[in-house]
């Protein structure tokens, strides 16, 4: 094992230690801040898929996270309120079991995604970063203006939904569904990453004239790993949105998605374990300098700066170096 | 006489006001080596363009195997065995020659939508991998990645990309550039190795290759073809001393 | 509905269409020379709109506090360019969106921290209150007028500096040959600073103008920033024809499709239904307008794809 590795399984366990030991001392509020980050990883693991593996730089994945938050909210909010979902043309009860709630965030992230990427990808570059953005801004617009769930105000869902055989309600008990289904997220990553399609991808990445005179179609390569980028962001949503119990345009807005992408990047673009540590140390800092001044995005900006210009590669990239081929 | 693997006729076509390509045709038989050559600027890079696909003409149809792939794209052509090489060594840099490799075949058999297994897990691909890996003469650089290569390497590497598609015919875009002496040797062997697979239209510089290995030779200048024929009879021919080989012949 | 209502709003749109301009352009002419994608414009926008309100609200001239709008942002502009943004010119897009969604953090919280968290308001000044009277009989905000007279000045000095000046020749130079404008012993990174800092200029003087009309308050920036990333969409990246015509697209669009599309749904859905829908669908009607640009002509109208 390589010192990569060894960085993960430290990464994995620490995300794992601290909220058990928090809970044995009773500090539910460091096991919610332990559950937020392995949410958030989900997120920008799914990201990592796009912008690491195939190199596509979206800044609209905030669309996704909050897709999967609304769809917890659509299948949630007429259970709280005692109504059906829709009546026509079949009547169908809402929800409030989470295994049908990330079915279907992960299936509604992957819609918008295969929606936005068809179109995004017939541009590159400096293109797709503007053609993502602005498609996550219509739709934080759309969630503003349309009323049905809560507008700009967003939708409260007062009880945490349920998972069979767990009291969700418990934050040790959420914290773990949340660690579990982050562990199995990266599980699928790399096995994508080693399989034929992630070599596909990026040949794809690397070089997409070549890629097609072998005979594989860039743009089909692509639009499938955006597809299952914006699934796993969808799902992350859903959890999010959980989490919370609640959901409001907020998710949508481009500082969610600038967000989502300054985790991988703090953690290591294309880094298995990237998203991870780029989310705790995101969190830490929040609360460490957000203790301190109330201007603390001021520091994480500099911040910011200091590493894009002078430590590039971020926390994995910089302590695990230059990454070997695998096998 | 058999019929031709490839087949291009009277292919055009003018970016503005410029004809690039100005009824180009010509044919590719089973087991030769057809040598495009012509000076810089002649056109050579857009023919190839059109017939790989990544161009599309005004006029003219490319036939491969006796299809007409003309309104197909790259992809397509490849996958119908059109196997090209770039002029500038386009292989995936991050990858290891294996992986650029097994790329190629899993492209060649339409399996990059697998996505469970480790592509470097799969015996039957690796060892597809591995035997053209082993005709170009890398095998023991197969773990180093692609981008870490010396140029020479780097060329074979992508004929080794190029046999994986198990193509009906090769087009070369300047197999030779920039080799020293004894590259161009080994380069020049393992063309006329590579013959017996498909048929192979070498766009080349190389004097010495083109006369070595080619059983015809056709010269493209201005997007036109202004002379076609065996290595002697192009070296006699009056009409391309003049235009392309006059001086080169006389150094 | 009647025709009247409809001039008025085809001029807001005008007028929405020309401050989207000046934001594009710089834009679009950092990216053309520089092939520099920059985030942190909006935040220009906003220091344009700050220094306008605060130097007006101490001096109580609007004309003052706009040559601080322009001063500002040049500045600002110039600065960032000198200390971040020339790092980043060979850099890839991803260290680049990183580095100036960075500057947008500091920006945004540096603004708070001297302005404090409260919106600002910038009056429009007395000489251009009131509306006046078109032909035709309709009555029109003179600002806004004035505004549409100032963006389509802006407009045809660009194409003046680029089409016939020595500076212009650069440019364009610079957008077809970084290493031969070099060659030719233009002092290529002072050319950047300037252009940079026109840029700048321009969106910290959109936002000092349109800061009269909203409040002026940290995270006005971004909204305009990325309307100004779809103006350039529509428009063909590096073009500055094509950011005008992106972007009255984009504002005449947007404002008449906020007019009309509530009116159109009532005529077969029941009023208050029709305003949401209607509503919602024109918040994202100039998305579609990107998208179906996207599929006809994916290098935008004027765009060189």
């Amino acid at each position: 094992m390589g010192r990569e590795g060894v960085l993960n399984w430290v990464v994995a366990l620490a995300l794992l230690a601290v909220p058990l030991a928090a809970h044995a001392l009773d500090e539910p509020f460091i096991v919610t801040l332990a559950t937020k980050v392995a949410i958030l990883a989900l997120a920008g693991v799914g990201l990592n898929i796009a912008l690491g593996l195939g190199g596509m730089v979206s800044l609209g994945h905030a669309a996704f996270f909050g897709i999967g938050g609304y769809a917890m909210a659509v299948l949630a909010a007429p259970v709280q309120a005692y109504e059906p979902l829709m009546t026509w043309p079949v009547e169908l009860p809402g929800t409030k079991s989470m295994p049908v709630i990330w079915l279907a965030a992960t299936l509604a992230g992957g819609l918008a995604a295969l929606a936005i990427g068809a179109l995004s990808l017939r541009t590159s570059g400096v293109y797709f970063i503007m053609i993502t953005l602005a498609f996550g801004q219509m739709l934080y617009y759309f969630a503003i203006s349309w009323p049905a769930y809560g507008g700009e105000d967003g939708i409260s869902i007062y009880v945490r939904n349920g998972f069979p055989g767990l009291n969700t309600l418990d934050p040790i008990q959420f914290c773990a569904l949340a660690y579990g289904v982050l562990m199995a997220a990266l599980l699928f990553s790399r096995m994508l990453a080693r399989s034929c399609f992630g070599l596909a991808l990026s040949g794809a990445r690397q070089n997409p004239a070549r890629s097609a005179a072998l005979g594989i179609r860039p743009y089909s390569v692509k639009l499938t790993a955006f597809v299952i980028s914006g699934a796993i962001t969808g799902l992350a949503g859903a959890l999010f949105a959980d989490l919370n119990r609640f959901v409001s345009p907020a998710m949508l807005s481009w500082q969610t998605s600038g967000e989502i992408m300054v985790f991988v990047i703090l953690g290591g673009v294309a880094r298995l374990f990237g998203p991870v540590a780029g989310a705790a140390l995101f969190i830490l800092l929040e609360h460490l300098l957000g203790g301190v001044s109330d201007y603390w995005k001021l520091f994480l900006g500099l911040a910011l700066l200091g590493i894009v210009l002078f430590a590039r590669g971020g926390l994995i990239g910089t302590l695990a170096g230059r990454e070997v081929a695998h096998d | 006489m058999t019929e031709p693997v490839l087949d291009v006729r009277n292919l055009q076509l003018s970016f503005g006001a410029l004809k690039a390509t100005d009824g180009v045709s010509l044919t590719l038989r089973p087991g030769e080596i057809h040598a495009l050559i012509g000076p810089n600027g002649a056109g050579k890079s857009t023919l190839i363009g059109l017939i790989a696909g990544t161009l599309t003409p005004d006029a003219g149809q490319v036939f491969l195997s006796g299809r007409d792939v003309t309104g197909t794209d790259v992809v397509a052509r490849a996958r119908a065995g059109l196997a090209r090489s770039f002029q500038v060594s386009a292989v995936a840099g991050e990858l290891t020659v294996l992986q650029n490799v097994v790329l190629a075949v899993q492209g060649a058999r339409g399996q990059s939508f697998r996505f469970f297994r480790p592509a470097l897990g799969q015996a039957d691909l690796c060892e597809a991998a591995e035997a053209h890996i082993a005709r170009v003469g890398l095998s023991d650089r197969r773990a180093v990645q692609a981008g870490d290569l010396a140029h020479g390497e780097r060329r074979r590497l992508e004929l080794a990309m190029a046999l994986a598609l198990c193509p009906r015919a090769f087009v070369l875009d300047e197999p030779m550039a920039g080799m020293g002496p004894d590259g161009a040797r080994e380069m020049t062997a393992l063309l006329d190795d590579l013959r017996h697979e498909a048929p192979i239209l070498l766009v080349e510089h190389d004097m010495d290759a083109v006369f070595a290995l080619a059983d015809r030779v056709s010269v493209l200048v201005s997007g036109r073809v202004i002379a076609s024929g065996t290595v002697a009879e192009i070296r006699a021919d009056a009409e391309v001393q003049r235009a392309y080989l006059g001086e080169e012949m006389l150094e | 509905m009647s025709v009247m209502l409809l001039i008025e709003q085809a001029l807001n749109g005008l007028q929405y269409g020309v401050m989207l301009f000046l934001m594009a352009a710089g834009l679009t002419l950092v990216f053309g020379v520089m092939g520099l994608i920059n985030l942190a414009h909006g935040s220009l926008f906003m220091v344009g709109a700050f220094a306008c309100a605060a130097v007006a609200g101490a001096t109580g001239s609007f004309w003052l506090g706009l040559a601080a709008s322009l001063a500002a942002a040049a500045a600002a502009g110039a600065l960032v360019e000198l200390t971040v943004i020339r790092r980043l010119y060979a850099r890839d897009h991803l260290d680049q969106v990183l580095a100036t969604f960075a500057l947008i953090l500091v920006f945004s919280e540096g603004t708070r921290w001297l302005f404090g968290s409260f919106p600002l308001y910038l009056d429009i000044p007395d000489a251009l209150a009131g509306p006046v009277t078109l032909p035709g009989g309709i009555d029109y905000p003179l600002y806004r007028l004035v505004l549409i007279g100032i963006g389509l000045a802006i407009a045809g000095a660009l194409f003046w500096l680029i089409g016939r000046t020595r500076l212009g020749i650069r440019i364009r130079a610079g957008e077809a040959d970084r290493e031969m404008i070099a060659a030719l012993g233009v002092d290529i990174s002072k050319l950047y600073t300037i252009v940079f800092a026109l840029g700048a200029a321009l969106a910290g003087l959109a936002g000092a103008l349109v800061g009269a009309l909203q409040s002026v308050q940290v995270g006005m920036g971004e909204p305009v920033l990325i309307l100004a990333f779809v103006v350039i969409v529509i428009g063909g990246i590096g073009s500055i024809k094509g950011a005008l015509v992106g972007a009255i697209l984009v504002g005449l669009t947007d404002t008449l499709g906020r007019f009309l599309l509530p009116i159109l749904f009532s005529t077969f859905m029941e009023t208050s239904a029709a305003t949401s829908v209607g509503a919602a669908l024109a918040s994202m009607l100039i998305y579609i307008l990107m998208a179906g640009v996207l599929v006809v002509r994916p290098g935008g109208l004027y765009g060189r794809a």
